[in-house]
């Protein structure tokens, strides 16, 4: 025998003195995790809807007044996006990595794209999904963001790194609190924007 | 003394003289195509004028493999993008938007003539409005910012219409962006080059700059590996086959002649000598050809060698004659009028090759007719002189004599022969004639396997299947294109045809052109129409002036046509579905997946459209090359005609055309047989190898039945045609080893019937009258 008896008995006591402090750091409120652009992402993945509905509102130098469409963004993991406009006509894009399902009622269309062919398409798609599927180090790849405000009302501010990139989009401007998306506002190069609206409306 | 030295200065002089414009003047092609005919129907002409310089001659085909579907596809995008770069091609097709920025800009400013969506409704109230509300929703869609720019100029759509036609029917599978085989293990490229397929120079450079820009991709990854294929990729491999065959080809053939000559008679003199007569006809045929029609191509050149096994017969006589009694001046001339009646025949034989108007052949027959004469001539006048008056060949075995009496008596064999290859030509399962143009391509079996995989992932037509369409003038060929337009549509939308390819899509002729602009209505009415057609919609004021100001323009527009796009990469497709020839123009409509054949011929046949024909190239290319042989054969049985009648006259006696003619006769039926039992179909080729088949049979019974006194005489008579026989064998069994088909074929042919020629001559010579003597 190697160990006496006392020696034993100190062993234990130490390892029950450890035992009670984790659970005593467990039970201690965590301090705030600081809020970053890692902490948006991962937050935006973990509350993301299924589906939200949305308004979306197109302003360009061609128009005098903006053309509104409503419709809903879908996703459904790992990485099937889902834009599906429902007034004033239907029309439906379903991404699915590369490739694009575009249908069209109206102009009785029904093809598959591929995002390479349509550039401006494939920046917006980025960016939108690596924000939502928690790809913080994939968005800032392509994008210099900018996350502003606080946790319970943040704007997160995307502009593209590189020419090729910055010849087709402004910026892409993120609006919301905690995890959910309130607005999203794209910019072109042009002057034209988008602003889509998230509606907070019970979706079926 | 001095006249002999005076004969050999005159020929070496001569010699040099030779050689000397052999090295300076003559101009040596391997391209295939220089070989083909002329054609002698329209079709058949447009066929060869496609097969050399149209668009399927220029088609690369081109593959990625070796990594991963991304990796792939970003080296696909950046392959094309320097493809282009270097100006070899007029189109690089990776699945990637391809027109340049300079013919969309000529397309747009055209584009009120070009769209077939302009009809005169087209700028009505309703029509505007229709084509005003598509726009808005355009707008909203998250396409806008590509189409935006052109809503001003173009709120009826009419150039995305011309767009959408360039960007052609449904290619391969994408992925990415770029093609990519179904299984996504290859990205697919289509190359069209500037140069023809068959320019292999060209080709050489072209295939090297594509090598060198795909090693310097930069981040490609070491494992992607770069696969070629096409006309082009084959026309350079056939000239190099072509080149590196015709060298170790006439080298070995050259080295077994001269050892087979050693052999046989044991003196270095000998082969010397015989070397005068050889390389004088090799020599003169070269400049012959080359003055003749303007190069030597390679094949005539590999041909030429196999002279060497038919010139040394001239020589042999010669020595196998020159005994100690007789000098050689004096047995050239005894036995000069057979060797005469001999080249007499040959040449008559081969000068028939000259009127079978297939270059190839006639390149091969004026050949051999100028060398054959140059040589027999040398033989008479140059070779005896310069033998040295103590040269005396070795004797030969006397047991010769005794063997062919022996060999007579299996005559029985020839017509057992005969009958056998008669038997094996009705039940052979191998077709007799071979009428695939293809079969004639050195390419290798690997190589057309890559060829036909890559054409099936690109779904690129293997243009086969084409519509012809002609007329006198372009504009009838284009008028009469957009009759057939709707018609091709209708088969399309059937399942005849899976797609084609219609000048009619790109250009319209001038008379829709100015229907079109006539329908172009005045600025005041079609301002009236568009603010009506615009109101309550959010479009910006003054916004459409740029599509008004278009319209006006186009009102005055030149008409467009083929020129208007020259040097672009849209004149250059124009250029290669719109052809002019001798005044004649004419479109070409590939067409892909054609599903009956037939059915398709029966259904353009019933459309009664003036000009428009289908034309089945493989099939037609076919019954060229059938012409071709059917010709030759003709031509071979006139020859074979004026030979007997030659001889019959030469000999002073029909019987003595028996032994003569039959044994050569009996050889071309068993030739036939063996070649076909060895699983060949008899080609062009062949046919035509028949009449060097002929012209050495008639030498080998020419002197088995020549009259002559002593039996030495008969065992040098013998031996002689053993060695001429032997040395002909082995420099046509080294052709038959080649891997150029025509090169094989015209071996393989000779080589047996020279054989045979001479097994039946001896067995049918006539010995009892040599017996008596």
């Amino acid at each position: 025998m190697i160990f006496g008896r006392p020696l034993r008995k100190s062993i234990i006591g130490i390892s029950f003195l450890l035992l009670l402090g984790s659970v005593a750091l467990a039970a201690v409120e965590a301090p705030p995790a600081p809020w970053t652009v890692d902490a948006l992402v991962a937050l935006l993945k973990e509350q993301r809807e299924p589906s939200m509905a949305f308004e979306e509102a197109t302003y360009s130098s061609l128009l005098t007044e903006p053309l509104k469409v409503r419709g809903l963004l879908r996703f459904t993991p790992p990485a099937t996006m889902e834009k599906a406009i429902t007034e004033p006509f239907r029309e439906r894009y379903v991404i699915e990595g590369d490739r694009v399902l575009f249908e069209s009622e109206r102009k009785g269309i029904k093809q598959t794209i591929s995002l390479e062919d349509y550039p401006p398409l494939r920046s917006f798609v980025d960016a939108f999904r690596a924000s939502f599927t928690g790809d913080a180090v994939q968005l800032q790849k392509v994008y210099a963001v900018t996350l502003e405000g606080t946790r319970r009302q943040w704007t997160f501010l995307l502009r593209p790194r590189e020419a090729a990139g910055q010849s087709m989009v402004d910026y892409i401007l993120f609006a919301g609190s905690e995890g959910r998306v309130a607005t999203i506002a794209i910019r072109l190069p042009d002057g034209d924007r988008s602003v889509m609206t998230v509606l907070r409306e019970p979706t079926r | 003394m001095s006249r002999r030295f005076g004969v050999m200065g005159l020929w070496a002089l001569a010699m040099v003289c030779g050689l000397w414009l052999v090295a300076v003047q003559v101009s040596v092609h391997s391209e295939l195509a220089d070989l083909l005919p002329e054609g002698t129907t329209a079709t058949q002409r447009l066929l060869l004028t496609q097969v050399r310089t149209g668009v399927a001659g220029r088609l690369m085909l081109l593959a990625i493999e070796g990594g991963d579907p991304d990796e792939l596809a970003q080296a696909s995008r950046e392959f094309g993008t320097r493809l282009r770069a270097t100006g070899h091609f007029t189109v690089i097709g990776n699945g990637v938007q391809a027109l340049s920025k300079q013919d969309q800009e000529l397309l747009f400013r055209s584009r009120y003539l070009l769209s077939r969506q302009m009809a005169p409704e087209a700028f009505s109230v309703e029509s505007l409005r229709h084509a005003l509300e598509q726009r808005l929703d355009d707008l909203r869609s998250p396409l806008a910012s590509m189409i935006k720019e052109t809503i001003p100029g173009d709120p009826t759509g009419a150039f995305l219409g011309i767009l959408k036609d360039w960007a052609g029917q449904e290619g391969p599978a994408k992925h990415r962006g770029v093609w990519m085989s179904k299984d996504h293990s290859k990205a697919l490229l289509i190359a069209e080059t500037r140069a023809t397929g068959f320019d292999a120079d060209a080709q050489t450079t072209i295939q090297r700059d594509i090598r060198e820009t795909f090693e310097d991709l930069p981040d490609r990854p070491d494992s992607l590996r770069l696969l070629m294929s096409g006309p082009g990729v084959f026309a350079v491999e056939i000239k190099q086959t072509i080149e590196a065959e015709i060298w170790w080809l006439s080298t070995a053939a050259s080295t077994l002649v001269v050892l087979l000559l050693y052999a046989s008679y044991r003196s270095v003199t000998l082969v010397l000598l015989s070397v005068i007569p050889l390389s004088t006809g090799i020599v003169a045929g070269i400049l012959a050809v080359n003055s003749w029609f303007g190069f030597i191509h390679g094949i005539t050149l590999g041909f030429g060698i196999t002279l060497l096994g038919v010139v040394d017969d001239y020589p042999i006589h010669l020595f196998s004659h020159v005994h100690v009694r007789g000098s050689a001046p004096a047995v050239i001339r005894a036995i000069w009028p057979t060797m005469r009646l001999g080249v007499l025949t040959t040449v008559i034989g081969f000068s028939s090759l000259l009127l079978s108007g297939f270059p190839a052949l006639a390149q091969l027959g004026l050949f051999a007719v100028v060398g054959l004469i140059a040589a027999a001539l040398v033989t008479r006048y140059v070779l005896p002189v310069c033998v040295p008056p103590a040269f005396v060949p070795r004797e030969v075995p006397q047991a010769i004599v005794p063997s062919l009496r022996r060999l007579t008596r299996a005559k029985w064999l020839v017509p057992g022969a005969v009958v056998l290859a008669t038997f094996t030509l009705l039940w052979s399962d191998t077709p007799l004639w071979q009428t695939d143009l293809g079969s004639l391509s050195p390419v290798s079996e690997a190589r057309k396997h890559l060829d036909q995989q890559l054409r099936q992932d690109l779904g690129a037509p293997d243009v086969r299947d084409l519509l012809v369409i002609e007329g006198p003038t372009a504009e009838d060929v284009l008028q009469r294109g957009e009759t057939v337009m709707p018609r091709l549509e209708q088969l399309r939308a059937g399942d005849l045809v899976a797609g084609y390819d219609l000048i009619s899509s790109y250009l319209p002729s001038h008379r829709s052109q100015q229907a079109r602009q006539q329908a172009l209505p005045e600025r005041s009415v079609l301002e009236h129409n568009l603010r009506i057609a615009l109101s309550g919609l959010p479009f910006a004021p003054g916004l459409f002036t740029p599509f008004l100001d278009s319209i006006d323009v186009a009102r005055t527009q030149a008409m467009i046509d083929r020129d208007t796009f020259k040097s672009t990469a849209v004149g250059m497709k124009l250029a290669s579905l719109l052809i002019e020839q001798q005044g004649q123009w004419s479109a070409v409509v590939p067409l892909r997946g054609v599903a009956d054949r037939r059915r398709l011929g029966d259904t353009v046949a019933e459309w009664h459209a003036p000009g428009v024909a289908y034309v089945d190239l493989k099939e037609e290319s076919n019954r060229l090359m059938t012409a071709y042989r059917d010709r030759t054969l003709a031509i071979v049985a006139w020859g074979l005609l004026v030979i007997a009648v030659v001889l019959a006259v030469g000999l002073k006696s029909i019987s003595v055309l028996r032994p003569v003619l039959l044994p050569m006769l009996s050889a071309l039926v068993v030739v036939a047989a063996v070649v076909n039992a060895a699983g060949e179909s008899l080609s062009l080729f062949h046919v035509a190898t028949f009449l060097l088949v002929i012209g050495l049979g008639l030498d080998y019974a020419l002197f088995f039945n020549r009259p002559e006194g002593t039996g030495e005489e008969r065992a040098r008579t013998l031996y002689g045609l053993l060695v001429c026989s032997a040395t002909t064998i082995l420099v046509f069994g080294v052709l038959a080893c080649s891997t150029i088909p025509v090169l094989h074929a015209i071996g393989m042919t000779a080589a047996i019937g020279s054989f045979c020629c001479l097994l039946f001559a001896g067995m049918m010579a006539d010995e009892e009258a040599h017996a008596d003597a």
